[in-house]
């Protein structure tokens, strides 16, 4: 984990990008910031298939978004079960805390995210690799979440599964599948088209963009 | 039919040798199979008993079926039912092991889903998959659960095999480098809970190889008198090859150096194969059986907290509505959130357990108590005392509690005697013995010393350790009775010195009636640790009883170098006293989120302003003031948030002197919260709570996955008008249109005419108000903001 975290990414995740920084939320996030990196075990874990892989395949929007690609890597990461019983914690004994820390922490999850991104580029010096797509953007079926937890054996190798309603357990988790090429991708952004929460999405709203 | 079990193997035999990995053999024969390994049990019987087969050659006495995963979550879509996949399972190993001394083991792993807190799945849900499997293997000879990271689950899976079979139990968890599971279970929790709940053997498997397990079981070992199992993976496989870092050369010896640690079984987890094995045997014949006596003092727990006995732990008390209006208030209103606030200031004050007694006659207790339990474990890591004066509710309490508790309490009773204690023992917890009896309570230190030794003969008969029972001799009132206060403390010091027992008191009891009772109390208390007393029961938010139980371990040398105590010291020290500051105004302080302030000032306006023209020509106001700048982005949610519960801060100043003057409530209304069945995110719909508290209203929070049954039910109960529910994700919207449809159709809250008498708003990051409307809601709240100006537009 790195040592600070994106502090306008996790104000725009509170929905406060437009307002200006002031000292009490600056001292407010170093707290929470300081208390989250201490208490969140970072996993996560990855591993190539070939494609085409029936698996994995559903609906339109992947079959776009891994155009051209023969390999993919999927990947699970995880702030743990550690994180997820802070906040809980937290919103008995300070909910403006619990709400800081809940978007300090979307922020790191996706931090360990782009370091496995990182690690997984570094092993393939030779391809061009895709943004991470995720079950639930576009027409791409949440119901996958199972059969990526299945692949990667996230519950025993990280300590990361979903419950009924296919939500991943603990909360602060990514699963996601980027596509490998030989020759360059478009790294298309994954943008408010694919996405579900396009209708409603509260930075749309206000003129904005969640960073994905 | 096998001449041994698993009981005379472990007498009989130096070592107990495990089979290796099936996995790992599995894919190495490049065998296909649908949806789970398991399957092959039916399509390829015969290379799955080749596999057993090996490892019996290779010198295992136990071979674990291949039935892992074989649970109805794992299975559901493969076509084949759990009964009928570990059947096959079990008679492919027991055909196997026909003509040999080995065993078959029913192998049981994780479900696959996370258990409550952390996950959706229930206690009680675990514990059914778990039952299922368990009478679906009843031909094995013993019962192997394995590489499981969650205690909680683990020990539904103990309960169900203990209550549908007879056999033995082996029981291992997985842990990380840290040495600890991935949900943050500590391997003496682990030690305790399972040598608590009577499995037979326990250890560790998977993770990690065997060189690397050392640190793990010596913290294990140290807390269990049982065998210790060790089935480690053949060290980390290779990202490319997939090949294993450790040879099975190399494998045995690590092994073989951590027989000191009292190991009695071992074997192999992923990576492993025959080899490995019979090194194994190799290594290990020759080697004798090195027994390491439990080292640790008795011991309670929670699932990451070990608290051991070995001089005076706090208690704190305040999780009792005896004499608390406020938390009776609490209880009827089923206000969690109340209770878990008062745990976690305990914790913060110094409490190193906590009493549990949410004992009223208007609510259900057993089920307080289940919700309560687990509530206070989401949030909390203190071990817990389950208070009750009912068998059924203590019960309740042990069954779902995560850990090693304490009861509280057994008395002398016959029927006190034959009801808890087998709860104990089954549950493996520790108790407080109350020395009273049909008599009452004895005048005498003789009479309660008498009682103390029944209560822990009777414990020891039935395998209750006498260290594992905590005898209370009573504090009486010493303004009523002047000489009670030295009978208790020699009953103490006879019970501490002649029977070896621990001790319990509840303190505060000693001052009844008499002034200065900080004072009293905390004498008493000093008195009686010096007697013997290692469970002072007292309310921990009073530095002069913390105080003295920290001065006390110093004196007597428990605390080495005062460490404990100067850190206390250091915490507690007010940090550069805060410059006098001017007084500031009600709404100021709101609009800056500054607490104290905020109820210095509503106390100082008490004194001069009408309390409902305070809350309305204020507070209220003030709020609105936030909540403008907030919709006009000029300050955070974090800061709406924190004037809310400045706000909150007065209300409840202005609660307490309504309350005292007898005048008029200032709650504006009942609201049920609540985030829909399957619906695990609840943040959005806690912020809509203090919110709406804070603007006067009373919120029934029924917390998250919440059965739309227990919504109407409570709507019906409570006489509530308003309802808000919460969805985060597309895939629980059906379960909150479910919710609706139901509060709509029930005849209770309907009017004469068939309209409703509720009304609903909702919200959620998915939802649209068209969608709010096409599913019969009243309103769609965009934000916490709205939600209180459609509960202003609803109550007013």
């Amino acid at each position: 984990m790195p040592e600070r975290l994106n502090r306008r990414e996790a104000v725009r995740y509170l929905g406060g990008s437009r307002v200006e920084m002031n000292a009490e939320m600056e001292k407010l996030m170093d707290e929470c910031e300081a208390e989250l990196l201490s208490r969140a075990r970072p996993r996560y874990i990855y591993k190539m298939i070939t494609l085409p892989d029936e698996r994995v395949m559903s609906g339109e929007d992947i079959k776009k978004h891994l155009k051209g690609c023969g390999s993919a890597v999927l990947l699970g990461a995880t702030l743990g079960a550690e994180t997820d019983r802070l906040i809980r914690e937290m919103q008995v004994r300070d909910m403006a805390k619990a709400v800081v820390l809940d978007s300090l922490a979307s922020v790191a999850v996706e931090e360990v995210c782009r370091r496995a991104d990182g690690l997984i580029a570094a092993e393939h010096p030779d391809k061009y690799m895709t943004f991470r797509f995720s079950p639930g953007y576009g027409d791409y079926p949440i119901k996958l979440q199972k059969t990526f937890l299945t692949l990667l054996d996230a519950p025993r190798k990280i300590g990361l599964s979903m419950n009924g309603s296919f939500l991943l357990v603990p909360s602060k988790s990514v699963t996601a599948i980027a596509g490998l090429s030989d020759s360059p991708v478009e790294r298309q952004r994954r943008g408010c088209a694919v996405c579900n929460l396009r209708q409603t999405c509260k930075y749309r709203r206000n003129g904005e963009h969640c960073g994905f | 039919m096998n001449t041994v079990d698993f009981k005379t193997l472990l007498k009989k035999k130096e070592f107990v040798l495990l089979d290796g990995a099936m996995g790992t053999l599995i894919q190495k024969s490049g065998a296909k199979y649908e949806h789970a390994p398991e399957t092959l049990n039916i399509t390829r019987p015969e290379l799955i008993m080749s596999f057993h087969r090996a490892y019996i050659e290779a010198g295992a006495d136990i071979v674990y079926a291949n039935t892992f995963g074989a649970n109805a979550y794992k299975l559901d879509g493969s076509g084949y039912s759990v009964e009928e996949i570990i059947r096959a399972g079990v008679a492919n190993a027991k055909k196997a092991c026909e003509g040999t001394q080995a065993l078959t083991a029913l192998d049981i792993g994780p479900v696959g889903m996370l258990a409550e807190p952390a996950g959706a799945m229930t206690f009680e849900e675990a514990y059914e998959y778990f039952k299922q499997q368990i009478l679906a293997g009843a031909d094995a000879d013993v019962i192997a659960f394995e590489t499981m990271t969650d205690l909680y689950e683990l020990k539904a899976a103990v309960l169900a095999a203990k209550e549908n079979s007879d056999k033995p139990i082996m029981a291992t968890m997985t842990f990380e480098r840290s040495g600890r599971t991935f949900t943050g279970v500590s391997a003496a929790s682990a030690a305790l809970t399972l040598t608590g709940l009577g499995v037979d053997a326990l250890g560790v498997n998977c993770s990690l190889g065997p060189d690397e397990l050392e640190p793990v079981i010596a913290e294990m070992t140290k807390y269990t008198d049982l065998p210790i199992i060790v089935k480690a993976n053949a060290g980390l496989p290779d990202p490319s090859t997939n090949e294993y870092s450790i040879l099975p050369d190399r494998f045995a010896e690590c092994v073989k150096e951590l027989l000191p640690l009292g190991v009695k079984c071992a074997g192999g987890c992923c990576g492993t194969s025959p080899e490995y094995i019979s090194r194994l045997k190799e290594m290990l014949s020759g080697e004798l059986f090195i027994s390491y006596p439990k080292a640790a003092d008795t011991c309670v727990c929670s699932a990451g907290t070990t608290v051991e006995i070995n001089g005076p732990r706090i208690v704190g008390e305040r999780i009792n509505p005896t004499g608390k209006k406020l938390f009776k208030q609490a209880l009827v209103d089923n206000n969690i959130d109340y209770i878990l606030t008062q745990a976690l200031s305990q914790v913060s004050g110094g409490a190193e357990i906590l009493d549990v007694n949410v004992g009223h006659p208007e609510i259900d207790e057993k089920q307080m108590m289940t919700r309560v339990i687990k509530a206070i474990q989401s949030v909390c890591d203190a071990p817990l005392q389950i208070d009750s004066t009912k068998p059924d509710v203590l019960e309740a309490g042990l069954r779902c509690y995560n850990g090693r508790p304490i009861v509280n309490s057994v008395n002398g009773e016959e029927k006190s005697l034959s009801s808890v204690l087998p709860l104990v023992k089954k549950y493996g917890a520790s108790v407080v013995g109350l020395t009273l009896d049909e008599g009452g309570i004895p005048k005498t230190a003789e009479g309660r010393f008498e009682i103390a030794k029944r209560i822990v003969e009777r414990a020891e008969a039935l395998g209750i350790n006498r260290s594992d029972v905590y005898i209370d001799c009573l504090t009486l009132t010493v303004s009523a009775e002047q000489d009670a206060c030295r009978e208790t403390l020699n009953a103490l010091h006879r019970v501490k010195t002649e029977l070896g027992c621990k001790t319990c008191l509840g303190v505060s009891n000693i001052s009844f009636g008499l002034p200065n009772r900080e004072l009293v109390n905390s004498t008493f208390l000093t008195m009686a640790l010096e007697e013997g007393l290692d469970l002072p029961i007292i309310n921990p938010n009073l530095d002069v009883m913390t105080g003295a139980v920290r001065a006390y371990r110093v004196l007597s040398g428990i605390d080495k170098n005062a460490r404990e105590f100067i850190e206390n010291c250091a915490e507690a020290a007010p940090t550069a006293k805060p410059k006098k500051t001017e007084t500031v105004s009600l709404e100021a302080a709101v609009y800056s989120g500054l607490k104290n302030e905020a109820a210095q000032a509503a106390e100082r306006l008490l004194e001069t302003t009408d309390p409902l023209e305070i809350v309305n020509n204020m507070l209220i106001p003030a709020l609105d003031r936030v909540g403008e700048d907030f919709e006009k982005n000029k300050i955070f949610l974090p800061q709406l948030i924190q004037s809310a519960n400045t706000a909150q801060a007065c209300f409840e100043v202005i609660k307490r002197s309504l309350n005292k003057s007898g005048g008029e409530s200032v709650s504006k209304g009942k609201i049920i919260l609540a985030t829909v069945k399957g619906d695990i995110h609840d943040i959005g719909k806690n912020i809509v709570k203090v919110l709406l508290d804070n603007y006067g209203y009373t919120v029934v929070d029924l917390g998250r996955d919440v059965d739309p049954q227990l919504i109407v039910d409570t709507a019906v109960k409570q006489n509530i008008k308003m309802i808000g529910l919460s969805a985060l994700m597309t895939t629980t919207l059906g379960s909150m249109e479910q919710t609706i449809r139901l509060v709509r159709e029930t005849p209770e809250l309907q009017n004469p005419d068939g309209s409703s008498k509720c009304v609903v708003f909702v919200g959620g990051a998915v939802l649209t108000k068209e969608y709010a409307m096409k599913i019969g809601a009243d309103y769609y709240c965009r934000d916490a903001k709205e939600s209180v100006d459609t509960a202003k537009l609803v109550l007013g």
